[in-house]
């Protein structure tokens, strides 16, 4: 190889590494998999534990429920009290197991936003009526974690959106059982 | 809609279908599971943890320690607007220390759920975990027949599972005027530091 081909290369290599934050194509690799996989395991480990409390007392999650004043129809409410703590529960092991990543991690965005908004609605009725700060204002919301400070849940829940919209983003297959419905991973 | 998007929407799809078909069959296997059909909360209009409508100056926050006076006549006139007789800690202590108790011709029940009531409940008292009435009518029903009085408590506070127990053994035949609600519950009771029994009913487990 000439020295000028050489510093071709080189310059096609410096190129190509400004433009991937990641670095190498190796090191991008490892990096995406072990954010996806960091991603997976919060959000999965998350819904676990939320979903398992409020499966394992159902009626408590049933008044807690209610008490949003969301549904006033006992079926409905009912079925929610059902169907969402094991429906957690059930999305957390896809995710820990890689199975259907990004599907999964679309229905847990379902599930986390409209939840926040709700929950950061009710919070400022109470900031409303009662003039306690916003920050200071603490209840149990149903999320399955009992008492909670309202700030800190939200952002809890801002950063479990944030690992749900990197599973949507980043695509990263490795450590998963079957990543994809139409293709193995 | 682009391969990727209509994939990850039909993965989505099958998630929540394969989802609530878990959902449901775990519910129905759990001991703790609930009916899809019962209204659990029947002839009521709003919650009383609520911050919104109506009662929106009467609760400060929903934590039921911060309870307010306004809050606990909020509560009494619940409790009358439903034709229910409410008692004081006073009332509920001299019934717990009249000779009646013991004969049984007075009989307290705990509306309470079997974790709260295993961790303390007024000794001798009956539960009906009214989520489950199913479990408990069979032993309660009878010493309720044949009780003079029949108190019925819960935590106390916001806590509306006395009203709905006291309500449900009113629907099962035991007339309403014997019926009494402790509004002040179990947290009242302790705080006046009156007696409570761990476990079971009668377990001889007692603590101040």
């Amino acid at each position: 190889m000439t020295s000028m081909e050489k510093s071709i290369i080189d310059v096609k290599d410096s190129k190509s590494n400004a433009a991937n934050p990641w670095g190498s194509p190796e090191k991008r690799c490892w990096g995406r998999d072990l954010v996806g996989l960091f991603a997976r395991c919060v959000l999965a480990s998350s819904f676990i534990y939320l979903g398992t409390s409020k499966a394992l007392h159902p009626a408590d999650f049933l008044k807690l429920l209610r008490q949003y004043e969301l549904v006033h129809d006992h079926v409905i409410l009912n079925f929610v009290a059902i169907g969402l703590p094991w429906f957690e529960i059930f999305c957390g092991v896809l995710l820990l197991a890689g199975v259907w990543v990004r599907g999964t991690a679309l229905m847990s965005l379902f599930m986390l936003v409209p939840f926040s908004l709700i929950v950061a609605q009710r919070a400022w009725n109470i900031h409303e009526a009662s003039q306690i700060p916003f920050c200071a204002i603490k209840f149990d919301c149903g999320c399955g974690a009992g008492e909670v400070v309202i700030c800190y849940k939200l952002l809890e829940n801002a950063f479990l959106v944030l690992m749900g919209v990197l599973l949507l983003a980043l695509r990263t297959n490795r450590w998963s059982l079957r990543y994809s419905l139409f293709r193995s991973a | 809609m682009s391969g990727p998007l209509k994939r990850t929407l039909l993965e989505a799809l099958l998630v929540t279908v394969l989802g609530l078909v878990f959902a449901f069959g775990a519910n129905r296997l759990s001991p703790r599971g609930l009916s899809l059909t019962r209204n659990y909360f029947p002839a009521t209009t709003t919650p009383p943890v609520n911050v919104s409508g109506t009662n929106a100056n009467t609760i400060v926050t929903p934590n039921p320690t911060n309870q307010t006076a306004t809050s606990i006549q909020a509560v009494l006139d619940r409790l009358r607007s439903k034709g229910l007789q409410p008692i004081d800690v006073a009332e509920a202590k001299q019934l717990f220390e009249d000779p009646k108790y013991s004969q049984e011709l007075t009989v307290f029940i705990d509306a309470r759920d079997d974790r709260h009531y295993q961790e303390g409940h007024i000794p001798g008292a009956y539960q009906f975990d009214r989520y489950y009435p199913e479990r408990y009518l069979a032993e309660v029903l009878p010493a309720c027949l044949s009780a003079m009085k029949i108190v019925v408590y819960c935590t106390g506070g916001n806590c509306e599972d006395s009203e709905f127990a006291a309500s449900a053994l009113r629907d099962a035949g035991i007339p309403a005027e014997r019926l009494v609600v402790y509004a002040g519950g179990i947290n009242d009771w302790k705080t006046n530091g009156f007696p409570v029994e761990l476990g079971a009913r009668k377990s001889g487990n007692l603590r101040q």
